[in-house]
């Protein structure tokens, strides 16, 4: 799941509108941020379903130990929200770690038993829903968070513009450009692209 | 590609866009 979190996070902002949209949008996807120098250096990896080709949508069977641990996901969103606690303040710092955190719990359906409680391989528990073997439902779920976030984000904007109507276009822009970019996204993922 | 993508359009492009907007503040920096 890509777009989905992003959706997750439009909908976040459209509840919490100090929270700058994009450290939600970064912190939504951190999980993945910290996982790729991890694939890179050979601590974590990524496979196929076997008979898939690489980058099929819904066929991703991940060996992340850490960033996809529930109690490494905890840590991250942790040390995520601190990063911003002093110049964003305290409210900011834990909605920011719980979009971190909601992360691992937007992927507990989609993916297939590969996510453990425990960081570090110590733990044989391996979490997850399975839903990607349904691509298609699976798909039609991140759709789903698509539309609802930016359908949220959209309205909270269209609120706040109506009080600044200077502003009016450049709202207009941000809610169409939160709805593009997450079908984009989408498009380009089902696509195994 | 659909990652990175995602991550650059929805972290630079759009976060920088909404950015402009006059959302309440949050803390002591800028949003």
């Amino acid at each position: 799941m890509i777009a989905g979190h992003f959706g997750f996070a439009a909908a976040v902002k459209s509840r919490t509108p100090a929270v700058p949209l994009w450290a939600l949008m970064l912190a939504c996807v951190w999980l993945d941020v910290v996982f790729v120098p991890l694939v890179l250096t050979g601590v974590e990896s990524i496979d196929s379903v076997p008979g898939q080709p690489p980058g099929a949508y819904g066929a991703a069977i991940i060996h992340a130990n850490y960033t996809h641990s529930l109690v490494g996901a905890i840590v991250l969103a942790a040390l995520f929200g601190l990063a911003f606690a002093e110049r964003y303040g305290r409210r900011t710092a834990v909605v920011l770690g719980f979009v971190v955190l909601s992360h691992w719990l937007l992927d507990l359906p989609m993916h297939r038993p590969d996510m453990p409680l425990l960081p570090g391989g110590v733990d044989p528990v391996r979490l997850g829903f399975g839903l990607w073997r349904s691509p298609v439902a699976a798909a039609l779920l991140e759709l789903a968070l698509v539309l609802v976030g930016a359908a949220l984000y959209a309205r909270a904007v269209f609120a706040l513009t109506a009080e600044h109507p200077a502003k009016r276009r450049l709202g207009r822009a941000c809610a169409a450009s939160v709805l593009a970019a997450g079908l984009l996204t989408l498009a380009l993922n089902v696509l195994g692209q | 590609m659909s990652f990175i993508l995602g991550t650059i359009l929805f972290v630079v492009g759009v976060g920088l866009l909404d950015a402009r907007l006059p959302w309440p503040r949050s803390g002591r920096g800028p949003t």
